[in-house]
């Protein structure tokens, strides 16, 4: 060990020469999963941090449809403070015009808020800016609620049957992310819970949810206070969070996104580790002699590995070490980014734990990438080492390295699968990416090999080009993996992206209906079908009863201890809509069972989505225990239906026979479809007669989404971008270590009469050949990549997007040629008389 | 056509050639007012110590190299007229060049190497004239090897091969026997010699071998950037 070090030594004092795309490589895969790991750290722990403001209280109960009991109410006061938060949607109306929009309401009491501070326009603290005065409830409402209504502050609008004077703007609402629902389609609309009544809002059946949020006497027994929570209420239906996970949806969210990001992030590493593989290579070619000697003088294989991997772990620390530093100062630099993105304020700060990961992975990758090329050259014999150069880097090393190589790239996949959120997707990534990466590897040979077959088919130029991809040590392997490698992620990406966009911006508007009405109270379905049908433009309705209710048991085991399959978890997670019919829905299609008469009367049957079914574990004859209204209603699966979730239709994961539901109290649920240019006039009439039905117009919703994915979807093609450019520094490293052969052939065809335009043409229509040939295989892999993942993990119906491909084929064409014609320009600047003195 | 002039246009014409290079020390005048006409079909060894300039000479006839001062005519062209490009054209119509390091390209087959010019002349059948090329030098069992696989006296025969394949009315041998042994370096001169004449090419050969010199019609000795002598040999050495 110590001769090698000292033999490491000798040779670093080389310096960095000759190991720049090593280092760039190594640091940018390091530092884009260090930055994305670091940035999700920094979410989270303001997260943690903030989790009482963020959740409202040290806990929160949450209750669907109706109250809790005023026993279980004086239980929660007896023990802390407790506030008491009124949840739901419903339609603003301006007073004095026919302007309306959809409002996210939070009807708070006096105690609101128990943590934190409601910023708003106006110094008045929010029981005086939300008493009645001269018969207006006072309110408060995010600015694009007055844009929209077209008032001010003083201006006055109705919900429902009360009148509501809007008394200051808010400017930052502490609690926002607890409320009732992740997506918010409307703006945010406060006022007092007194104001309920008067609204006339809340009936049997509204959609309307209950918060009672707790701020504890002893900080520290939140532990004690839920179990005694637990002990004495054991079969409440409400849904507890405490602070110390306050919003399991955006940890999900971060989880889930930084999934994604890293995984993109890997495949840069991954890229980058071809370019790793390369620059050891062609640093060892170099080395060759210096090795030759040393055996000549008696140093043994192992010396000579130990000494050059010593090197190798150096520069790769070096390496790994600049991208932990730019990785590490990500969450310091997009912290304003992110103020502005996210309802989180995010912690700004130095994270361990993404580090550490980073340089798990970057070091891994080196190693992983890097053995492999060290034992080749260590391995063999030394006077070989004088002859051929093309040969020294063929064949397999001994068994040790490749079973080394192996354990190495086992430990790099273990450890995307063992640290990630969720294990499946990174074991489909991880199977995905190896797949990849040895058709890529088998690619590139058989384009050696076809442009070896095609010979000398075209003119002298195609034929030098052809040949170029051929030689002995020509380059064709590296380039077409690392650059396909990157391009595929970015074809996938975008593919998803286009189809994405597509279903939202084409083809959900097309096929879903232009409205939702929520909330419409038995006694006005018939006025309510009559008022829309009435009105020009109307196509179509559709209208179901709604209830809410929960998964209590499967099968009698409480749903708490089932084991569910990731994708299906949100089944059981809080709360679903849940309704009852006699007919099948239209479009959907059984796929085991039967359907139940329609005048069937008998033990309670549930008809299920076939794919929930699956995830659940559950099948025909299996039990569900659904509780609806405090009631538990069990039944009996008795079908299964393909529901198809794309089509933002009235989708019901539950669908009950008749029985129990039908008298229960329950609102209905239609959707319309109508005439987009004329649509705006059902709305209207359905505001004007029925104040307290709840208006959702489709387009905002989709709308409201794609800015999001818009937003999202822009982090991921970042990251993709990284790997395109480690895919380009591992294509432009592969280049630099071809010049000195480049300007040696341009300086020998020059001699013999080649022109320098005739050069320049073989050597572009080489890099022509060769980006092209990878863009054409990336786009192929990407394309059933990106095909898997509109089909199996969204559901969609996959639509190749030719534009998203041309454009990504066109991108790697562009950049193989620029970075072609760069080192063959200068190639060419070189003055052949010095090189072919003798020497 | 060129035989239907009254007076023949020399192939080489140098008049008051002056070549300086700059080096770190500060500009170096290598040639320093060379005046030489050599005629087509004349063979012309060129001698001289280290560093008088004899490469640099030849560089300059096959237009690798600009003259700092003096007027350059081969093959009745005026090499200072042509631009890079102009040069290369020059070069692959009438000049070919065999280098004492044999110059093929490493990742080329010898069939391949032999093939370029032919290939870039645009004229049919490069591979057939280039194992034709092969065959001549006594390499056509080596066609698909590439230059490792080759040992030194059957690279210089590629090259060799390579020089003469596209039929060049001028040929550049700058020490083609520098890194071969003995043996092997005189079957190479003979292989040259047989080649040249074969095609009637003009010859100019740089060598430090006196015997090799006196194989030539004529001999030129370079000292320090001038034209020392300039002898006619009795009698030609026989192909």
């Amino acid at each position: 060990m110590t001769a090698a070090w000292r033999i490491a030594r000798r040779e670093l004092r080389g310096g960095l020469r000759g190991f720049r795309v090593f280092l760039a490589c190594l640091a940018l895969g390091v530092a884009a999963i260090a930055a994305v790991g670091s940035i999700a750290s920094s979410v989270i722990s303001g997260l943690e941090e903030d989790g009482a403001v963020l959740l409202g209280g040290d806990a929160a109960l949450r209750s669907a449809y109706q109250d809790i009991t005023p026993d279980e109410r004086a239980w929660l006061e007896e023990r802390a403070s407790v506030s008491r938060i009124v949840y739901l949607r419903s339609m603003a109306r301006a007073a004095g015009s026919d302007r309306r929009s959809l409002v996210e309401m939070k009807l708070v009491d006096g105690a609101y808020p128990l943590y934190g501070a409601l910023e708003t326009t106006s110094a008045l603290p929010p029981d005086k800016l939300f008493e009645l005065r001269d018969g207006a409830w006072g309110a408060v409402a995010d600015s694009a609620l007055l844009r929209r209504l077209g008032i001010g502050v003083g201006g006055t609008l109705k919900i429902g049957e009360a009148t509501y004077e809007i008394r200051a703007v808010i400017d930052r609402e502490p609690d926002r992310v607890s409320g009732a629902r992740a997506l918010q389609l409307g703006p945010r609309f406060m006022a007092s819970a007194a104001s309920v009544p008067a609204s006339g809002l809340v009936q049997p059946g509204s959609q309307v949810w209950f918060f009672y949020r707790v701020k504890l006497p002893d900080r520290d027994g939140l532990s004690d206070w839920r179990a005694a929570l637990d002990a004495q209420f054991p079969d409440a239906q409400w849904i507890v969070q405490d602070r110390t996970n306050a919003s399991p949806t955006i940890k999900r969210f971060i989880d889930r996104t930084t999934l994604f990001i890293t995984l993109v992030g890997l495949t840069a590493l991954l890229v980058g580790g071809v370019g790793v593989s390369n620059a050891v290579r062609d640093f060892l070619s170099g080395k060759i002699e210096t090795i030759a000697t040393l055996k000549c003088l008696g140093a043994s294989s192992g010396l000579i590995f130990t000494a050059y991997l010593i090197q190798i772990l150096v520069m790769a620390g070096i390496g790994i070490v600049l991208g932990l530093v730019l990785g590490g100062l990500a969450p310091a630099a997009m912290a304003d980014l992110l103020h502005d993105a996210l309802p989180v304020v995010a912690r700004v700060g130095v994270f361990g734990a993404p580090l550490f990961l980073a340089a798990a992975f970057g070091v891994l990758t080196a190693l992983a990438f890097s053995v492999w090329p060290i034992a080749r050259a260590c391995d063999l014999p030394a006077a070989s080492l004088f002859r051929d150069s093309n040969a020294r880097f063929r064949g397999l090393p001994r068994w040790p390295f490749t079973v080394a190589t192996v354990a190495l790239l086992a430990a790099l996949a273990a450890l995307a699968i063992g640290t990630a959120y969720s294990p499946r997707i990174a074991t489909w990534f991880v199977g995905g990416a190896s797949g990849a990466m040895v058709l890529f590897g088998v690619a590139g040979v058989l384009i050696a090999r076809a442009a070896k077959k095609a010979g000398s088919i075209g003119g002298t130029g195609l034929r030098l080009a052809l040949a170029n991809l051929h030689r002995p040590g020509a380059p064709t392997g590296s380039v077409v993996m690392s650059l396909g490698l990157g391009l595929t992620v970015l074809v996938t990406v975008a593919l998803i992206e286009a189809n994405l966009g597509n279903q939202i911006t084409k083809s959900l508007p097309e096929r879903a209906p232009g409205y939702f009405f929520i909330d419409i109270q038995n006694d006005q379905v018939d006025a309510f079908e009559k008022t829309v049908a009435g009105v020009r433009g109307f196509r179509e309705m559709r209208r179901t009863p709604m209830l809410r209710g929960r998964v209590t048991r499967i099968n009698g085991t409480p749903s708490g201890e089932y084991k569910v399959a990731e994708g299906s978890r949100w089944v059981l997670r809080g709360d679903r809509g849940v309704t009852w019919a006699r007919e099948m829905p239209e479009g959907e299609r059984l796929v085991a069972g039967k359907w139940w008469p329609a005048d069937y009367k008998g033990e309670q049957l549930i008809s299920l989505s076939a794919r929930e079914a699956v995830n659940l574990g559950v099948g025909i004859g299996d039990t569900m225990t659904v509780n609806i209204l405090g009631r538990n209603i069990a039944g009996r699966i008795a079908s299964l239906r393909d529901v198809q979730w794309g089509t933002l239709r009235m989708n019901f994961v539950f669908i009950f026979s008749p029985g129990i539901l039908e008298n229960a109290p329950q609102t209905h649920l239609a959707t319309v479809h109508a005439d987009p240019a004329l649509e705006e006039g059902i709305e209207r009439a359905v505001a004007d007669k029925f104040p307290n039905v709840t208006t959702i117009r489709v387009r905002d919703v989709l709308d409201t989404v794609n800015g999001f994915l818009g937003r999202l979807g822009l982090a991921i093609r970042l990251t993709a971008g990284v790997a395109i450019v480690a895919g380009t520094l591992v294509l432009a490293g592969a280049i630099a270590a071809g010049h000195r052969r480049r300007v040696y052939d341009s300086v020998v065809l020059k001699v013999l009469g080649a022109t320098r335009r005739r050069i320049i043409g073989t050597l572009l229509l080489e890099y022509g050949l060769l980006g092209l040939m990878t863009a054409v295989i990336a786009c192929l892999i990407g394309t059933v990549a990106a095909w898997a993942v509109v089909t199996e993990v969204m559901r969609f119906e996959f639509t190749f997007d030719p534009a998203s491909v041309i454009v990504t084929a066109l991108l790697a064409v562009v950049i193989t040629l620029a970075l072609g014609f760069y080192g063959t320009w200068r190639a060419l600047g070189q003055k052949a008389a010095p090189l072919l003195r003798n020497e | 056509m060129k035989g239907d002039s009254i007076i023949p246009e020399p192939m080489v014409s140098l008049d008051r050639i002056e070549l300086k290079l700059d080096s770190e020390a500060g500009p170096v005048n290598i040639l320093k007012g060379i005046d030489l006409e050599i005629a087509a079909g004349e063979t012309v060894s060129v001698v001289g110590p280290s560093g008088s300039g004899k490469t640099s000479m030849m560089m300059l006839i096959g237009g690798l190299e600009r003259q700092t001062a003096g007027n350059l005519h081969v093959a009745g062209k005026d090499l200072a007229t042509l631009d890079e490009d102009g040069l290369a054209r020059f070069r692959r119509d009438n000049v070919g060049i065999v280098f004492q390091n044999f110059h093929l390209v490493p990742t080329m087959n010898a069939m391949e190497n032999v093939a370029i010019p032919v290939e870039l002349a645009g004229l049919d059948n490069a591979f057939d004239r280039a194992r034709e090329a092969l065959a001549s030098v006594g390499l056509d069992h080596r066609l698909s090897h590439y230059p490792g696989q080759l040992s030194g006296g059957e690279q210089q025969r590629a090259a060799l091969a390579r020089a003469i394949v596209s039929g060049p009315r001028l040929l550049l041998a700058d020490e083609p026997t520098g890194n071969l042994d003995g043996r092997t370096g005189d079957a190479v001169i003979d292989l040259l010699f047989s080649l040249r004449a074969d095609h009637g090419a003009t010859l100019i050969l740089i060598t430090h071998n006196p015997q090799l010199a006196e194989r030539c019609g004529r001999a030129i000795a370079l000292e320090d950037g001038r034209i020392g002598s300039d002898v006619r040999n009795a009698a030609e050495a026989p192909a």
